[in-house]
């Protein structure tokens, strides 16, 4: 299970007379400092799939990186199975896969390179490396191309053995940023049977996208978030009856629009 | 740490426009330079000395024996002036028209008695322009004429050898040179080859640095890997060896390449000169000069590291790394400069202390307590960049610009 409570982060602006008129009327600029997540909260069950859902900069990128601990909040907390991740998030980064739209591979290694590399950064033995990447490629079906340079695999390819990567150590929960963005039709339908999959094993996932077809497809729990701030968090059917004919309308009403008002989603 | 070490090492040989750079040029673009520099030298220099030279004599009949020394120059062909030809502005002209190289006038009073004659002054007129040759020939003729002469008329004059000798060079300046042949040899070449090896470190290292911290964030696998378990610290230390590691084979690679190409192309003779030379330097001295490159490489892997994190891309990085160059060039440059020694502020001055040292070792002439506290000093420097590295590593502000 993990539960982040009140997250908050701010970063400081380079120019702040730079800035476009607009942009000074943004409620999250304070003086020098950007407050890109506000207060954040939500929770998500193990075998749950929760879609993040927001608006371009929204702060859904901010909220995960500070999820994986690439970033350090400036307030709130995040806990993982009843783990503190912010007192001491080495430790915290083995219990987390993280996976991007980006690949994250080295290109001059091969797939099984790769996922070994990682495999030892996260501290496994050679034994348990090859056990866990023969278990992953036969699920992947990834035997073919798994001993090339990553640099010559298609987009498909390429998106398999990330995800491999990112789970090659069987981490207790999964977070996706936007994992589906630029991908095609078959490299998306291996990310979401992936995270198919990773429900039936009881991992809880927290996704976000802007596909609300995926959404529809996999998610148990909706939290959308608006400038900085949860403005709805809670299951998919509460979500869906926000309109009851449209996807799109019920993100638009949770986060305040009117009905048919265009939104950059 | 050396679990990043291994994977970046395997990398970076993998990837051929490093192993081009760090490899592949300094082995094939030297003997190519060296080889073509030798070749170009070597002909332009025979075919300026081969060349025949016409010329013209004025006043032949003044002296027979000096046109006889003339004839007998194989490269040199003797025409007739034109009638036309007789003032100085005719032959001049004539001489600058290109129809002729060179005209010799020899004065009326032209004697081998130079007691009677007086001073005789030969006039030649000569382009400028690529004829060194002629002058030289002419001054060997000259120089071989005057001294008989000089012999017969202080003879004449009823001078003794010694007096003739004294009389004919009465200063004399003898050298004693105190130097040995190593430390002649080592004046003359080690202020160069600091500079050369420290060029070569730097710029062995900048591409994989490049590639390592900006890289990385371009390619989108540096926030992956930082939110592995591994602490930060090591992935920089990881990192950092990595790119001290290639600068310092990049520099042995060019250095061998250099040595063996020169040896091979010059025939030996250069060979020859390069091995007793170098057999000269004791495996002590050579061990303490690798020895003064680790902190040098270090500096430079520790700020490469540093500006190639900072950069957003590839790209940027190579941008804020060329300055870099210059502002390496600049201590070194100073330890080329003549006296600029190995005492006072320059033992203080980093980079440039250590390319004194390098030089001091080469010629044999280090004093070797200096050396650890200029060693000591530079790795102080060294581990300073190295923990700013670190700190810098992990900035959120530089990593996720």
């Amino acid at each position: 299970m993990i539960e982040i409570n009140k997250l908050a982060k701010k970063f400081k602006v380079e120019n702040p007379k730079k800035l476009s008129a607009q942009d000074k009327k943004d409620p999250r600029l304070q003086g020098r400092f950007f407050h890109s997540v506000r207060e954040v909260s939500f929770s998500c069950q193990n075998g749950e799939v929760l879609g993040l859902l927001g608006p371009n900069g929204a702060g859904k990128t901010t909220t995960l990186r500070m999820l994986s601990t690439a970033l350090q909040p400036d307030s709130g907390s995040i806990n993982i199975g009843g783990f503190d991740i912010l007192k001491s998030p080495v430790e915290a980064r083995k219990q987390i896969g993280f996976l991007s739209g980006g690949t994250g591979l080295y290109g001059r290694l091969s797939g099984r390179e790769n996922i070994a590399y990682f495999g030892k950064l996260n501290g496994m033995t050679t034994a348990e490396i090859t056990k866990r990447t023969a278990e992953l490629s036969e699920r992947l079906d990834m035997d073919s191309f798994l001993d090339r340079r990553s640099e010559t695999y298609s987009t498909g390819m390429k998106q398999k053995a990330s995800i491999a990567r990112s789970v090659i150590h069987s981490p207790k929960v999964v977070i996706l940023d936007e994992p589906t963005t630029g991908l095609d039709i078959m490299a998306t339908q291996t990310v979401l049977n992936f995270i198919r999959d990773l429900k039936r094993d009881n991992v809880p996932v927290i996704f976000s996208t802007h596909h609300l077809d995926e959404v529809s497809e996999l998610c148990d729990r909706v939290t959308v978030i608006d400038k900085g701030v949860t403005v709805f968090n809670n299951t998919f059917d509460a979500f869906r009856a926000l309109d009851e004919v449209s996807l799109h309308e019920a993100f638009l009403r949770s986060i305040g629009k009117p009905k048919h008002q265009t939104t950059d989603l | 740490m050396w679990l990043v070490f291994q994977k970046e090492i395997k990398e970076l040989l993998r990837d051929r426009k490093t192993l081009f750079f760090m490899i592949a040029l300094p082995i094939l673009l030297f003997p190519l330079l060296i080889g073509g520099t030798l070749y170009v030298g070597t002909n332009v220099v025979k075919g300026a000395v081969e060349k025949t030279r016409t010329y013209a004599i004025i006043g032949d009949q003044f002296s027979d024996e000096l046109v006889g020394k003339l004839n007998e120059i194989e490269q040199f062909s003797l025409r007739k002036l034109p009638s036309k030809v007789q003032t100085k502005e005719q032959i001049i002209a004539y001489v600058k028209e290109g129809n002729i190289d060179f005209v010799i006038k020899i004065p009326e009073n032209y004697s081998s008695k130079v007691l009677d004659s007086g001073k005789i002054t030969l006039k030649l007129y000569r382009n400028q322009a690529g004829l060194k040759v002629v002058e030289s020939k002419l001054n060997e003729i000259v120089d071989e004429l005057s001294a008989s002469y000089q012999t017969t008329a202080l003879s004449a004059l009823g001078l003794s050898e010694s007096q003739k000798i004294s009389v004919i060079t009465p200063i004399e300046v003898e050298e004693i040179n105190v130097a040995d042949e190593r430390e002649t040899q080592g004046e003359s070449i080690g202020g160069f080859i600091p500079y050369l090896i420290f060029m070569l470190c730097l710029q062995g290292a900048m591409l994989p640095a490049s590639d390592l911290g900006a890289g990385e964030k371009e390619r989108g696998t540096l926030e992956t890997l930082l939110i592995t378990p591994i602490e930060r610290t090591k992935i920089v230390l990881g990192k950092f060896f990595t790119i001290a590691f290639a600068g310092v084979t990049s520099a042995l690679v060019t250095v061998l390449s250099i040595a063996l190409w020169t040896a091979v192309l010059s025939k030996g003779e250069a060979g020859e000169v390069l091995v007793k030379f170098m057999s000269s330097i004791d495996a002590i001295d050579f061990l303490l000069v690798f020895f003064m490159l680790i902190p040098v490489v270090a500096i430079f892997a520790a700020v490469l590291l540093t500006l190639s994190i900072y950069a957003r891309s590839f790209k940027e990085a190579q941008g804020y790394m060329t300055p870099l160059v210059f502002v390496t060039i600049i201590p070194v440059i100073f330890a080329m400069l003549p006296g600029v020694q190995l005492k006072g502020i320059w033992a203080w001055v980093p980079l440039t202390n250590v390319a004194l040292a390098i030089k001091e070792l080469i010629k044999g002439t280090m004093d070797y307590v200096q050396l650890f506290a200029i060693f000591g000093s530079t790795a102080i420097i060294a581990g300073g960049l190295l923990a700013f590295c670190i700190y810098w590593f992990k900035q959120e502000k530089v990593l996720f610009r």
